[in-house]
């Protein structure tokens, strides 16, 4: 179905996750949606509510206890340990809510990880476009500068450019201004969604922030595990970088 | 294969956390130091023990069998008749080699084993001079073939060795000192056969070796023959090996093979050798249980060095790492820092071997000087040091490394 459709990056059907337990805990219930092109989706919810465990399963970092997950044209469940750690690497970028950068790389070299895992070639491949990237997140100064050597603010900037790193569909973003204060912290909000529409990558933010939800194409809200609303707010930028 | 992104990763690693890295390759380097130079010392004392038992003997001794004399009821005759008569003098006669010409040319060829060999007249006589007399034993020999079985000619305090001429003869050190002998004196010599040679001293000599240096008298193997009495044969042919363990197989060998009785030294000195074998035991255990130490500190400082990167490990999954390439980062990290740790206590153990053996102290009046702590520092110790270390490294890091593989991503991060 996704081959047919090449606008939609990501789609769950019918998807549910239950945490297993002495008492299991459900945590997703029948959750479909679809992430297109270009699309800056926010996940908006209470504490508990399942966004970050939707992110977790459209990043492949968990799996769903029923229901599909597509991703690239391909059904998640057929794939190997190796092959979704690839899409991972070549198909997706992620931001989580504490930076984690590697304190021996520089800025530069933190950025070009998801690169270096691939590969030599990645490497170069991405080199300029990467240094581009940091320069236009206010940092072409501090290439070279550890991460220990930069404000949070500066710090998750990095770490949003490493999710963009191998030019990638779609970048999942977890909380990722839940550590800053809100000055910091729609500053971040901001340059993901200038990323958004210099690169045309789609992203998923989840947040508990609803200030932020009103900058998004569209809202997706979960109660309880459940999706109770699903608004498109604005067309979302459909060109390519 | 090895993971240009892992490998890269741990190096950066390795360099950033220096004070870890520096001791983690301590404790390799501290056990590598301890294995060397423990080696060198348990094998250089073993060596000198050795060489304090062969160094003055042949490692194999080939003689004519002892006759023994034979009871009277043992003699079986033909008519039950026994004639028995006490005109006959039995004479003693000398155990002796006559064909030893042929046999010296053919025993090199039976094995490459064996370094040298030295036919030799040996018997006991008395040396005479100004009214002292002493008891001493006579070694006929070529100079130049004897040296490469015993060696006597660097161990010359004064004179020379080879090339001794007839009428001449080499005494040791103890001897000279007790006749007050100088080179160009006269000694007479009188066999047990009551032959009399007189001889002019060409050398003397310090061996380290009591009874030698006091009893043993050289003289060419022509002077010898005549003053035994023994024509033109020998009383022992002496052999010298290249792997001195073999003695005892090798004599066995040799006598199935030659018309004498063969003896080696392992033969003689029974004691000496199980002793060495309980000392190679301890000495390996001492070395196991380093080896295990070395491991178990380089596994504990690898296990804590991953509880301390669980979430820079979930990310670099998260973001696309493999488990090889996370298996291979702490593989990488444990191997160096075993490699270059096992380097530098290949060093400070070689230099610490080298250091102390340097020390010598005077053992003789004729001063001759022996190292304190006796090393057998050889390549082949320093290099098993290394690979053992690198190997212990690697299987250390092996538990380490598959526990970051298996680290659940979302786990370390939701963590946070």
């Amino acid at each position: 179905m996704l081959e047919r459709n090449g606008d939609v990056v990501c789609e769950l059907r019918h998807v549910d996750k239950v945490y297993e337990g002495a008492v299991p805990t459900p945590a997703l219930l029948d959750i479909n949606l679809q992430v297109r092109r270009g699309e800056f989706l926010v996940v908006l919810g209470a504490s508990g509510s399942g966004k970050t465990t939707l992110l977790n399963i459209i990043g492949l970092l968990d799996t769903p206890t029923s229901g599909q997950v597509w991703l690239a044209g391909r059904n998640a469940a057929d794939l190997s340990e190796e092959e979704r750690a690839a899409l991972r690497s070549r198909y997706m970028g992620f931001v989580f809510q504490f930076h984690y950068l590697l304190p021996e790389f520089t800025v530069m070299e933190n950025a070009l990880l998801p690169c270096k895992i691939v590969g030599a070639r990645m490497v170069e491949q991405n080199r300029n476009r990467v240094k581009e990237l940091l320069v236009r997140v206010g940092l072409g100064d501090r290439l070279n500068y550890r991460p220990n050597q930069l404000s949070g603010g500066q710090q998750q900037r990095v770490a949003i450019v490493r999710a963009l790193a191998n030019n990638p569909e779609l970048v999942l973003a977890d909380e990722p201004t839940g550590n800053l204060d809100s000055k910091n912290g729609f500053a971040v909000f901001e340059m993901m969604r200038f990323m958004n529409r210099e690169t045309g990558t789609a992203f998923v933010v989840v947040t508990h922030d609803e200030r932020l939800a009103q900058e998004a194409d569209r809202v997706v809200v979960l109660e309880d595990g459940r999706i109770v609303k699903d608004e498109i707010q604005r067309p979302a930028v459909t060109h390519e970088l | 294969m090895i993971d240009r992104f892992s490998f890269s990763v741990a190096i950066r690693h390795l360099l950033y956390y220096k004070g870890q890295t520096l001791l983690t390759m301590g404790v390799v380097a501290v056990s590598v130091t301890l294995i060397i130079f423990l080696g060198a010392l348990i094998g250089g004392l073993q060596k000198r023990l050795i060489s304090s038992v062969t160094g003055a003997i042949p490692h194999v001794v080939i003689r004519q069998p002892e006759r023994k004399p034979i009871a009277v009821w043992e003699v079986a005759t033909a008519n039950g008749v026994l004639y028995l008569g006490e005109r006959v003098k039995l004479q003693q006669q000398k155990r002796k080699i006559e064909d030893w010409q042929s046999w010296e040319a053919r025993l090199p060829t039976f094995s490459d084993n064996i370094r040298a060999v030295s036919p030799v007249v040996e018997g006991q006589a008395f040396v005479n001079r100004n009214e002292k007399r002493k008891a001493v034993t006579v070694v006929g020999v070529f100079p130049e073939k004897h040296n490469g079985v015993v060696d006597i000619q660097s161990k010359l305090v004064q004179g020379r060795f080879f090339g001794l001429n007839g009428g001449e003869a080499v005494v040791g050190f103890k001897l000279a000192d007790e006749f007050a002998l100088k080179l160009g004196d006269k000694i007479r010599v009188v066999s047990a056969e009551g032959n009399v040679g007189n001889y002019t001293v060409a050398g003397i000599f310090d061996t380290g070796f009591s009874a030698v240096d006091s009893a043993t008298v050289f003289i060419p193997l022509r002077d010898a023959q005549s003053l035994f009495g023994v024509g033109n044969a020998v009383t022992t042919i002496g052999l010298k090996l290249q792997r001195i363990f073999e003695a005892k197989d090798l004599a066995q060998q040799i006598a199935l093979q030659v018309p004498y009785e063969t003896r080696s030294w392992m033969e003689d000195n029974q004691q000496l050798l199980s002793g060495l074998r309980a000392q190679s035991q301890s000495s390996n255990l001492i070395l196991v249980f380093t080896t295990i130490a070395a491991g178990f500190g380089i596994a504990s400082i690898m296990i804590t060095s991953v509880v301390t990167r669980l979430r820079e490990i979930g990310i670099l999954k998260a973001i696309g790492a493999t488990n090889r390439q996370i298996l291979q980062i702490f593989a990488i990290e444990g191997t160096l820092l075993a490699f270059f740790g096992a380097i530098a206590g290949a060093i400070q153990g070689v230099a610490l071997s080298l250091a102390l053996y340097s020390i010598r102290v005077q053992v003789s009046e004729t001063g001759r000087t022996a190292e304190v702590f006796p090393f057998d520092l050889t390549p082949d110790l320093v290099i098993r040091a290394i690979v053992i270390a690198v190997l212990v490294g690697l299987a250390a890091s092996w538990y380490p490394a598959w526990r970051a593989a298996r680290v659940n991503a979302i786990e370390v991060i939701r963590g946070g």
